[in-house]
C-alpha cells in the first residue's frame, strides 16, 4: 500500500518536473524557507573536501556542473552547458556553455573555470575524479564559451559524470596561487566560503547549529529558485530530529536522516510524506564482505550456506523497520538499465545450508559447532549492531559460532582494508549511476589493494569477472554491454565473494507543504531550484 | 601578599602539569587504530591508496611518532594548536566557536544546581529523619539515577511538543536577526531545557552532599555550644553550620568543572546545543588528532584554573586555611 502511494507521489513529482500539468497539481509559489536536518554537520561546502552525504547535500545547492539530469537513470539535460556534441568515435565531447552565467561574487563564468575545475580540482581531489576523467587526455578551451574534452578510450558513462556533486565547477579565481601550488586545495578558504553558480548561496554558517543559504538573485534560470532560503539545522540526536520533523520545525529529513524506527513511525503521520524514491542513481547496497583468503570461507559452499541461513525479508522488516528490500545481486534492482530483471530472490533454506556445510567437510563437533568465525560490522548505528546480533543467531543455527567484534570507523577501515584482518563484516556501498563506477571496484582483482577503502578486500580473483568488467567499461549501453552485466550478475551471485543482503533504501521524509523534491535518481543531490513550499 | 605569591607559584606549577597531560593525551590517542586519513578515505567512499598516502603526508601522519610528538610540543609551546585534519581549519577557531556555548550552559547549570542543591540539602539536614528529608533524599536519588538524555527527551516531549512552550533545540531562533536584549531573551528561552536537564543531575549530587556535610557539622562541639547559648535553629544553620558545611560542596564544584566537556556531551546532543562536548565526541570518532589534542589541552587548563579558584575559595570560607 505504502509503495503504491509512493509511486503516486513520484509520478506527480515527475509530472511537475517535466511541466505536465496534472489536474490536481498546484502552481509553484515563490518565496518561503525550506528547513532540512541532517547529522553530522558538513565539514565543508564542497564535495572536493569529501563526498560524505552531509557535504554533498549542501554543496549541490551552491555548485553546479555542466549538465542536469532527468529521471531515475539520469538522462542528461542542459545545465551550465546549453548544448553538447559527441564525435562518432566517442573520443571528443564538445560543450557549448551558457552565456551570461555569473559566479556568486559577480564575476563571469567561463570555459577556463571548467578546464581548471576538472583538471586541477575534480580529477586529482574528488574521490571519483580519476574514475570519471582518468581517460581524458586534454581539455581545450578555444573560446570562453566552448570546452572540448579529448579522451584516450571511450567512457560509457562520460555524459553522466557532470553532476553537481560529482564534477562541481568551481571558480579559478576562488583559489589563491598559494593554495593551488602548495597543494592546499582541501584547506582552501573557498571550501568553507563557497562561490558557486548554483541557485543558492551561503548566507550564514553558525557551526554546530545551522547553515542558511539564500536565493541567488542572479541565477541563470529565470524566476528560479522558488525558495527564498534554505536552512540546514544540525540536530545531533536522532530522536530530537524526529521530533523536529513531527512538530513541523523542520520540513525535510533527507537520505535516511532519521533512525529507522522513527522513520516508520513518522511515515504514518498525515502531515508527512515518506519515500524511498529519488536515490536510484546512487544505488545503495548492503552486503556481508567475506575474507576468502583462508578456510573455511575460501570454500564457495560455505559462503552459499551462510547466504541461505539468512532470512533477508525478516532482516528488512525487523531490523530495518521495512526500510529497503532484499538484494538480488551486485546491481541494485532500481537500476533501470543494467539490472537483470529475471534474477530471483536469494534462497532462504536452513536445511540446505546445513547440507552444504556437511558436504564441504565441516561436521558438527562438540557443542554442535562446526567452526568459529569473527564478525565485524559497520559502526553506523544501532541497527547495524542488531543486524550483527541477528546474523550471529542465524549462523548459530547452522553450527557456525560467531564472535562479534565492535570497533569504530577508524578501526573498522584499518582492519578491513589495510590489515585485511577479519572473517566477515557488514558493508554498505553504492552502485552509483553505472556499475562500472560503483561495482567494479569491489570485484576485480586489480582492486585487491592494501589501504584502498571499499575495494576488493575479499581477495576475490576470477579472470572472467575481470574480463567482463573491463569489457563493460569500454562499451556504450546496449545489448552487448547488458549481456556482460547479465553474466557478471550470474557469476557473482553464484560465487558469492560477498553475501548480498539488502538494498537499504534512502528514505526521505518531508512535510506536505513542500513540493517538487523528487526530480531524478539523485534528487537530494540536485539544486532544488524547482522546490517550493506552500 | 601571601595569596599573590601562592597564585604565582601555583601558575608556575601548571606548566609541567599541562605538558605532562599533553604528552599523555598524545600517546593515548596513538593507541586507537586508524587515523584521520583512513576516516576521510572512508567518507569519500572510494579513495585510492595513493590519495590516502597523500593525505597522510599532508597531515604529517607519515612521520615517526616521536617526530610528530616533538613537532606538536614545539607548536604547543608557541600556543599554536595546529589545524584540524578533518575540518581543515585552525583548531583554535573551532574551539573558540564552541567554547562560549558550553561555558554558558555549564555555568548556568552549575549555578542553578549548586544554589538549589545547597538549599535542598540544608532543608533536608535541618529536618533530618522527618518526611521532608525523606522526600528530598528520594527525589534526589531518582533524579540522579535518571539518564540525562532520557530526561532531556522527556522534557522536550512535555514542554516543547505537548505544551509548545519552549524550543526543542538549538541555541537561538535561526535567521531571526535578533540583537541585544531580544537576542539574550531568545538564548535564555533556548537555555531553559538543556540547563535544567544538566542542572537536575547536579542538584541531586549537591543536595545529598550538602545534607551529609550539614549533619556532620551539626555533630560538632561548636554547634552544641551555639545551641547551649540559646541561638535559634535558623541562626545556627545559616551562620554557624552553613559556611563550614560548604567546603566539600565547593571542592566538588571545582572537580565537576572538569566535566565541562564530558558531562555535557549527551545534553548538547539531545538539545543540539552547539558546544564543545559534541565537537570532542565527533573529533574522537573521526580520529581528528589535532582537534582532540587541542580540546583536551584547553579543558585541562580550564580544570587546573578551576581548582586554583577552589583553593582560593577555601581561604575565604574558612579563614584558618592559609595559603603558604
Amino acid at each position: 500500500m505504502r509503495r503504491v502511494k509512493m509511486r503516486l507521489v513520484w509520478a506527480t513529482a515527475f509530472a511537475l518536473a517535466i511541466g505536465v500539468t496534472a489536474a490536481q497539481a498546484q502552481q509553484p509559489k515563490r518565496g518561503g524557507t525550506l528547513t532540512y536536518t541532517f547529522h553530522p554537520e558538513p565539514v565543508a561546502i564542497s564535495t572536493i573536501a569529501t563526498t560524505a552525504v552531509p557535504v554533498a547535500l549542501a554543496a549541490t545547492k551552491v555548485y553546479e556542473s555542466l549538465l542536469e539530469y532527468e529521471g531515475p537513470g539520469l538522462e542528461p539535460k542542459p545545465g551550465l552547458a546549453e548544448s553538447w556534441t559527441v564525435s562518432p568515435d566517442r573520443l571528443t565531447y564538445t560543450f557549448r556553455l551558457r552565456d551570461g552565467v555569473k559566479w556568486h561574487d559577480g564575476k563571469p563564468f567561463t570555459s577556463e573555470d571548467v578546464k581548471f575545475s576538472i583538471e586541477s580540482i575534480v580529477r586529482p581531489f574528488h574521490s571519483r575524479g580519476r574514475t570519471y576523467f582518468g581517460e581524458v587526455t586534454a581539455i581545450e578551451t578555444p573560446d570562453p564559451r566552448t570546452v572540448v574534452f579529448k579522451l584516450k578510450t571511450p567512457v560509457p558513462y562520460f555524459l553522466k559524470a557532470f553532476q553537481a556533486g560529482e564534477s562541481p565547477i568551481m571558480p579559478r579565481h576562488g583559489f589563491t596561487e598559494d593554495e593551488i601550488s602548495g597543494n592546499r586545495i582541501r584547506q582552501a578558504k573557498i571550501m568553507q566560503q563557497p562561490i558557486g553558480t548554483g541557485p543558492f548561496k551561503l548566507k550564514e554558517w553558525q557551526r554546530g547549529s545551522h547553515i542558511i543559504f539564500e536565493r541567488n538573485p542572479d541565477y541563470w534560470k529565470a524566476g528560479r529558485p522558488y525558495l527564498d532560503q534554505l536552512v540546514l539545522r544540525v540536530l545531533p540526536d536522532g530522536a530530537a530530529r524526529a521530533i523536529a520533523v513531527e512538530k513541523g520545525e523542520v520540513d525535510l529529513a533527507p537520505m535516511s536522516a532519521l533512525p529507522p524506527a522513527e522513520m516508520q513511525r513518522l511515515s504514518k503521520l498525515p502531515n508527512l510524506v515518506s519515500s524511498e524514491q529519488g536515490s536510484e542513481a546512487l544505488g545503495p547496497l548492503m552486503w556481508l564482505e567475506i575474507n576468502m583468503r583462508e578456510k573455511p570461507l575460501s570454500d564457495v559452499r560455505v559462503r552459499q550456506a551462510i547466504s541461505m541461513a539468512i532470512d533477508r525479508e525478516k532482516l528488512v522488516d525487523v531490523i530495518w523497520y521495512g526500510n529497503g528490500k532484499p538484494s538480488r545481486g551486485p546491481i541494485v534492482s532500481g537500476n533501470p538499465v543494467h539490472f537483470d530483471k529475471t534474477l530471483k530472490p536469494f534462497e532462504y533454506n536452513v536445511q540446505k545450508a546445513n547440507r552444504l556445510l556437511d558436504e564441504a567437510g565441516y561436521p558438527r563437533a562438540a557443542g554442535n559447532v562446526r567452526f568459529k568465525l569473527t564478525q565485524n560490522f559497520l559502526p553506523y548505528g544501532e541497527e547495524w549492531v542488531r543486524q550483527a546480533e541477528y546474523i550471529r543467531q542465524e549462523l548459530g543455527k547452522i553450527g557456525i559460532q560467531v564472535e562479534t567484534q565492535s570497533v569504530d570507523m577508524g578501526g573498522w577501515l584499518r582492519r578491513i582494508y589495510t590489515d585485511w584482518n577479519y572473517d566477515f563484516t557488514s558493508n554498505f556501498t553504492h552502485n552509483y549511476v553505472d556499475p562500472t563506477i560503483g561495482a567494479q571496484r569491489a570485484f576485480t582483482s586489480d582492486n585487491i589493494r592494501k589501504g584502498a577503502s571499499f575495494s576488493n578486500s575479499m581477495d576475490y580473483r576470477n579472470p572472467r569477472v575481470d574480463e567482463l568488467f573491463n569489457k563493460a567499461a569500454a562499451l556504450d549501453d546496449g545489448p552487448e554491454r547488458n549481456q556482460a552485466w547479465k553474466e557478471l550478475q550470474a557469476i557473482l551471485r553464484e560465487e558469492m565473494p560477498v553475501i548480498f543482503l539488502i538494498e537499504i533504501g534512502y528514505t526521505n521524509i518531508w512535510n506536505k507543504r513542500v513540493h517538487g523534491l523528487l526530480t531524478n535518481g539523485i534528487s537530494m543531490y540536485s539544486g532544488w531550484d524547482g522546490v517550493w513550499v506552500e | 601578599m601571601n595569596t599573590a605569591r601562592f597564585i604565582a607559584r601555583r601558575l608556575l606549577q601548571v606548566l609541567p602539569v599541562v605538558l605532562a597531560i599533553a604528552a599523555m593525551n598524545f600517546l593515548l590517542l596513538q593507541l586507537a587504530p586508524g587515523d584521520a586519513a583512513d576516516i576521510l578515505a572512508g567518507q569519500m567512499g572510494h579513495a585510492s591508496p595513493e590519495l590516502v598516502e597523500q593525505m597522510r603526508r599532508d597531515f604529517g601522519l607519515d612521520r615517526p611518532i616521536y617526530q610528530q610528538f616533538f613537532i606538536y610540543l614545539g607548536k604547543l609551546l608557541s600556543l599554536n594548536l595546529g589545524t584540524s585534519n578533518i575540518q581543515q581549519r585552525p583548531v583554535t577557531d573551532l574551539i573558540m566557536e564552541r567554547l562560549p556555548a558550553t561555558v554558558l550552559l555549564m555555568t548556568t547549570a552549575t549555578v542553578v544546581a549548586v544554589a538549589l542543591g545547597v538549599l535542598l540539602g540544608v532543608a533536608a539536614a535541618r529536618r533530618s529523619g522527618r518526611w521532608l528529608d525523606s522526600v528530598i533524599s528520594v527525589l534526589a536519588l531518582v533524579v540522579y539515577a535518571t539518564p540525562a538524555f532520557w530526561l532531556g527527551l522527556m522534557l522536550i516531549v512535555l514542554f516543547s511538543v505537548y505544551f509548545d512552550l519552549l524550543p526543542s533545540g538549538g541555541m537561538m531562533t535561526i535567521g531571526s536577526g535578533k540583537t541585544g536584549l531580544t537576542l539574550a531573551l531568545d538564548i535564555a528561552r533556548h537555555l531553559v531545557l538543556p540547563a535544567t536537564t544538566l542542572g537536575l543531575f547536579y542538584v541531586a549530587i549537591y543536595a545529598r552532599l550538602m545534607r551529609a556535610s550539614m549533619l556532620e557539622v551539626y555533630n560538632l562541639d561548636f554547634i552544641t555550644t551555639a545551641r547551649a547559648k540559646g541561638l535559634t535553629e535558623g541562626r545556627i544553620a545559616w551562620t554557624h553550620a552553613f559556611r563550614n558545611a560548604l567546603l566539600p560542596v565547593v571542592t566538588l564544584a571545582g572537580v565537576q568543572f572538569g566535566h565541562l566537556l564530558g558531562g555535557s556531551i549527551l545534553v548538547e546532543t539531545v538539545f543540539a546545543w552547539p558546544g564543545l562536548g559534541r565537537l570532542v565526541f565527533d573529533a574522537l570518532l573521526q580520529r581528528d588528532l589535532n582537534l582532540l589534542l587541542g580540546i583536551l589541552f584547553v579543558s585541562s587548563v580550564v580544570v587546573i584554573l578551576a581548582n586554583l579558584i577552589v583553593d582560593l575559595t577555601y581561604g575565604f570560607l574558612d579563614p584558618r586555611i592559609v595559603h603558604k
